[in-house]
């Protein structure tokens, strides 16, 4: 047998621990059969995670990898959101499946996912042409109202009203939603969220490290010498708009199979929530522009500490004037927002990518770097 | 290319998530083997748009389930055992909604009092059917809320209800022309408008013209008075929220030179409280809206509520306040009929349709779908020197409806 | 003929008010480019502060309006502990991006701070009626008073900036730093106080626009700062980005198509239009209406 060469030994590696943790959650999922907190709190936590994941990964693609802002990137989201349920509305009236079971419904619900990366890819692509000759601050403007045309378009269409693909009658929420499960169906379709955010999440990272993503690399550290070295920048900036847009659509149908129900506001500028289109540039420059290990963390710390503050029984425990303010979790986000921006410019990961093989090597990269930085400090202490 | 392990991260946060998540949910057989001791207290949790956008609403649900809280306890409880609330607030937004369902039925609480907006609401009902837990409305009115055997409630009307109210009403003043303003984007008053058009049609009044606007937080409506007026109609049905109708819209469409009647739903509850100091009041003559209840009603039941809540909380009920509190007295009288706190006992009780609820908002009972049958109050607005005052037009039932 | 002037009316009342926010968002932009996300809560904070003055001015004997003095005093010290607490540190270590964030984090701070206060609430307030009513009839349809008054002051305020900029020490310092940061540090300018400076002033200016969005809107509550800001914001990219007439022309040219597009041809899709406009101005002449098109130096 030839012998592995390092980047062969991490594929084993991480083949071998996906399986495991795959079929340790499909063990667990089996052993606890849906029942108490399990079914209550872990599987929906989990499918939130999963569309929040991809979300803020598909963002970094643009906002840390290719270093344009976008300020509208739920808008894409809305659009993926919408397909999916609208297109497995519609399958269900044409009873393609019956009560979300059998072969045919797993197959329509690949389907609803594909359907709503695609649309999404292509709204991506439109988006994409002005982003050719604008930039910056510009840009950002420019992708904030194409979210908002988005969401006011989809509050007008005529088949997104109360029961969905209803007639002439048109509302911020769809109602009926063919894909949306509930608690039980949650914890049976569980490996389709796990499966479609790993695919997701393995394809966004073989583009960042593919020749795409260093040409976009490129483009972000100096696009007019990344030009000037012959690389096409508009076609890998229409490219990658529409890539992210299309695992923004992915996120959206897992969004819409996690609610029974849609709602505009949901995929708003700003809303009450945490997910709009605000928050998640937040959750990537928390996470670390250019990590996307960085949004994948920071998307799950800030739904765990969202879902805590406010669901969490050990609040409780805490001091009432601690409660008082986590009666406001927005003001405790954004407290802690500016504290780890003024701390962290960089964001929590910086532009780090986690990897098991090379753990043991960036623990000591890091503890050196540390080593350093103090020795440094202590140098200009003796000197000052 | 060895560093495609994010996934791994990944799948690494969400398990620390099982360990974590799991903690928050130990206390949850106590409560639930509970339920059937007599001395243990009944927990009733809520759903609301506490923080966010929504906020008032909210609060003003908040508020009146802790007035009547308050009040059951101090009166010795519901069978003797002690009412306790837990709070959840979903920010507006149907998944922290469904958050904060499961999160409650994680800690055993059977009885909702919830969400204050349809579109929150309709995120959790079939959550609360597959779980078998009471949830009962203070304010969501879209229709399709509520169907018959299921475990859902609500302490107000319907939107088709309450459309139908304002079109009867508008063919009785003997209006032949009429207009609508309302949002598309919005649920409440989208669901308004297709049920005021539909009654329309049925009464043959006709719908001369139409007009939405992008959302409820809109400054100006003049240009959409301005096409009522250029229609000729004599009554512009309008389905908006007491915030906007005193500052804008009413100033706003007389401005525009519109003259007649403009009607409301109740959402126009607290508009008095929200007209511009020194503005001309003369505006508010001939606006007429349909509401839950009368405010200024003197019964004993009203008038100690109002007192109550104005020592409490210092300010007028709202009527997300006046129906919170009525969830809460629903929900005493349901168990105390039942004779037990359990979930589907107190679902038979509220599904009981002769039962008869004397609440704040009127004297009533439930329909098969789980749904008030009550009159409307048709409310008139008028200038009464230096504020607007309230006047009891008449109370429609449904009876008037055909 | 009558709607014509009406629909016309409307977009000058509802540009007024954008303009007169949107020479705020220019003014800091111009100098740190920083999008001031938090601007349009400085208008909450102003709004806010007025609903208190207002009756206190009013018990002194003085005209309502005399209550953005307070109001402006207010908010320019909001404006400037934003700046020394939040701003000024991140500008110091992190990247526009992150300054950017911050921005957006204090807007959700102010918000969300203005909601637990007690004295504020979520619940919406309601402002006096700050100026007489009455207006000039044009046919059958009337201009109010107070709109004209907030176009002549826009018409001032951006006068006054524009003479400030360009002829007082301050402004040149101001340009200065816009300029070249390093240079002007050099040039013995105090690019730190300058900053400082600019904030106070686009604080301040927030209080007047308040004091004139209440007066035509006069509604006040914690998230209002959210979409106006936003429209704000798009004003002064429409118009130009920095330029000070410019955020005027832009305020002004999106009212118009707000209204216009209400009364003949969509109501509800008055913003799909708006940001359609934004959307092929800025992809046919990418720095705005007055921008210029400056080269990129290599």
């Amino acid at each position: 047998m030839k012998k592995l060469g390092r980047t062969g030994q991490g594929y084993l590696l991480n083949t071998i621990i996906i399986v495991l943790l795959f079929t340790a959650a499909q063990l667990v999922t089996a052993a606890f059969g849906g029942e108490g907190s399990f079914k209550l709190v872990l599987v929906p936590s989990i499918w939130q995670c999963c569309y929040l994941m991809i979300l803020a990964a598909s963002l970094n693609l643009v906002l840390g990898f290719l270093g344009q802002l976008s300020l509208g990137h739920c808008g894409f989201m809305a659009v993926g959101a919408y397909t999916a349920a609208l297109l497995s509305l519609a399958c269900e009236r044409a009873e393609l499946f019956k009560d979300k079971e059998g072969v045919v419904f797993i197959l329509v619900l690949f389907a609803c996912v594909l359907a709503a990366g695609i649309l999404s890819a292509l709204i991506g692509l439109l988006v994409g042409i002005p982003a050719l000759r604008l930039k910056g601050d510009y840009l950002a403007i420019i992708t904030l109202g194409f979210g908002m045309i988005i969401i006011n378009i989809i509050n007008n269409l005529p088949f997104c009203g109360q029961d969905g693909l209803a007639l002439g009658s048109a509302a911020a929420s769809l109602y009926k939603n063919g894909l949306g499960f509930g608690t039980k169906s949650k914890v049976e379709f569980l490996w389709a969220a796990l499966l479609v955010t790993i695919i997701s999440i393995t394809l966004m990272f073989m583009f960042v490290r593919s020749k795409y993503g260093r040409a976009i690399r490129a483009i972000r550290d100096d696009e007019i010498a990344a030009a000037a070295s012959g690389i096409n920048t508009s076609y890998y900036k229409v490219l990658t708009f529409a890539y992210s847009a299309f695992f923004a659509g992915v996120a959206g149908a897992l969004y819409s199979c996690t609610n029974a129900t849609l709602s505009t506001s949901s995929f708003a500028f700003t809303n009450g929530g945490i997910l709009n289109s605000t928050f998640i540039v937040v959750m990537v420059v928390l996470g670390g522009m250019g990590s996307i290990t960085g949004s994948v963390a920071a998307a799950v710390i800030m739904f765990f500490i969202n879902y805590q503050i406010k669901n969490g029984s050990w609040v409780d425990a805490l001091p009432a004037a601690v409660q008082a303010v986590f009666q406001y979790p927005m003001l405790v986000y954004a407290i802690v927002l500016i504290v780890v921006i003024m701390f962290r410019p960089r964001g929590i990961f910086g532009s780090y990518e986690f990897s098991l093989i090379n753990l043991k090597r960036d623990l000591k990269a890091a503890l050196e770097r540390r080593a350093a930085a103090r020795s440094e400090r202590k140098e200009a202490r003796s000197n000052g | 290319m060895k560093k495609y392990l994010s996934i791994l991260l990944a799948l690494c946060m969400v398990l620390s998530l099982a360990a974590c998540g799991g903690s928050s949910d130990t206390q949850e057989s106590a409560a639930e083997d509970g339920a059937e001791e007599s001395s243990d207290p009944i927990i009733i949790g809520t759903i609301s748009p506490n923080t966010g956008g929504l906020a008032a609403y909210g609060i003003g649900v908040t508020t009146g389930v802790e007035l009547a809280v308050e009040e059951i306890n101090a009166a010795g409880g519901i069978l003797g055992r002690e009412v306790q609330v837990i709070t959840t607030d979903d920010q507006g937004d149907p998944t922290e909604c469904l958050n904060a369902f499961n999160s409650l039925v994680a800690q055993g609480v059977g009885l909702i009092i919830g969400s204050a907006t349809s579109g929150c609401t309709s995120a959790i009902t079939d959550a609360a059917n597959e779980e078998e837990i009471c949830l009962l409305s203070p304010t969501a009115t879209a229709d399709s809320l509520t169907t018959e055997d299921d475990y859902i409630f609500r302490a107000c009307y319907a939107d088709s209800f309450q459309g139908a109210i304002a079109a009867a009403y508008a063919k009785k003043s003997g209006c032949e022309k009429v207009g609508v303003v309302y949002c598309a984007a919005d649920v409440y008053s989208k669901g308004l408008y297709d049920s005021f058009s539909a009654a329309c049609e049925k009464y043959g009044v006709e719908v001369a013209a139409a007009e939405s606007t992008a959302s409820m937080d809109v400054q100006d409506f003049t240009n959409q008075f301005a096409a009522m007026v250029s229609a000729g109609v004599d009554l512009v049905y309008a389905p908006f929220y007491y915030d906007v109708i005193g500052p804008y819209v009413v100033p706003q469409a007389r401005a525009a030179g519109y003259e007649g009647i403009i009607m409301g739903a109740d959402g126009y509850d607290g508009v008095p409280d929200y007209v511009v100091e020194g503005a001309d009041l003369s505006a508010f003559n001939d606006i007429y809206w349909t509401n839950h209840y009368y405010p200024g009603d003197t019964s004993e039941k009203v008038q100690s509520f109002v007192t109550a809540y104005e020592e409490k909380f210092g300010s007028t009920p709202s009527a997300f306040s006046a129906t919170g509190y009525d969830c809460v007295y629903m929900y005493k009288a349901a168990i105390e009929a039942a004779g037990s706190a359990e979930p589907s006992a107190v679902r038979d009780a509220l599904a009981d349709t002769s039962a008869v609820y004397d609440c704040v908002t009127g004297s009533f009972s439930l329909d098969s779908t789980g749904t008030p049958i009550k009159g409307a109050a048709i409310i008139s607005f008028a200038d009464g020197g230096d504020k607007v005052v309230t006047e009891l037009v008449e109370v429609m039932q449904a009876s008037d409806l055909e | 003929m009558s709607t014509f002037i009406q629909t016309l009316i409307v977009g000058i009342r509802l540009g007024s008010v954008y303009a007169l926010v949107a020479l705020g968002y220019t003014m800091v932009y111009g100098i740190i480019r920083l999008i001031n996300f938090a601007h349009g809560d400085f208008i909450m904070v102003g709004g806010y502060t007025m609903i208190f003055t207002v009756p206190v001015a009013l018990a002194l004997g003085l005209p309502a309006w005399a209550a953005v003095a307070a109001a402006a005093v207010v908010c320019a010290l909001v404006g400037m502990g934003t700046e020394l607490i939040a701003y000024r540190p991140v500008r110091k270590k992190g990247s526009n991006m992150t300054a950017l964030i911050t921005a957006i984090a204090m807007s959700l701070f102010l918000e969300n701070l203005a909601q637990a206060i007690p004295a504020i609430g979520p619940n919406p307030k309601v402002a006096s009626q700050i100026f007489a009513p009455g207006g000039i009839e044009i046919g059958t349809v009337t201009l109010e008073y107070t709109t004209i008054f907030t176009i002549i002051i826009s018409a001032v305020v951006m006068l006054l900036l524009y003479w400030f900029t360009q002829r007082t020490r301050m402004g040149r310092a101001m340009r200065c730093v816009a300029e070249d940061k390093a240079a002007a540090t050099l040039m013995g300018i105090n690019v730190n106080n300058t900053i400082l400076l600019t904030f106070a002033i686009g604080s301040g200016l927030a209080a007047v626009a308040a004091l004139m969005y209440m007066a035509q809107y006069p509604r006040i509550y914690t998230t209002m700062g959210s979409l106006l800001g936003l429209k704000a914001f798009v004003s002064a990219v429409l118009g130009g980005i920095g330029i000070i007439p410019g955020a005027v022309l832009g305020g002004v040219v999106i009212g118009l198509v707000e209204s216009f597009t209400t009364s003949y041809i969509s109501s509800s899709m008055a913003d799909t239009f708006v940001f359609l406009i934004l959307i092929i101005v800025l992809v046919l002449k990418p720095a705005g209406i007055m921008g210029k098109n400056v080269g990129e130096k290599v």
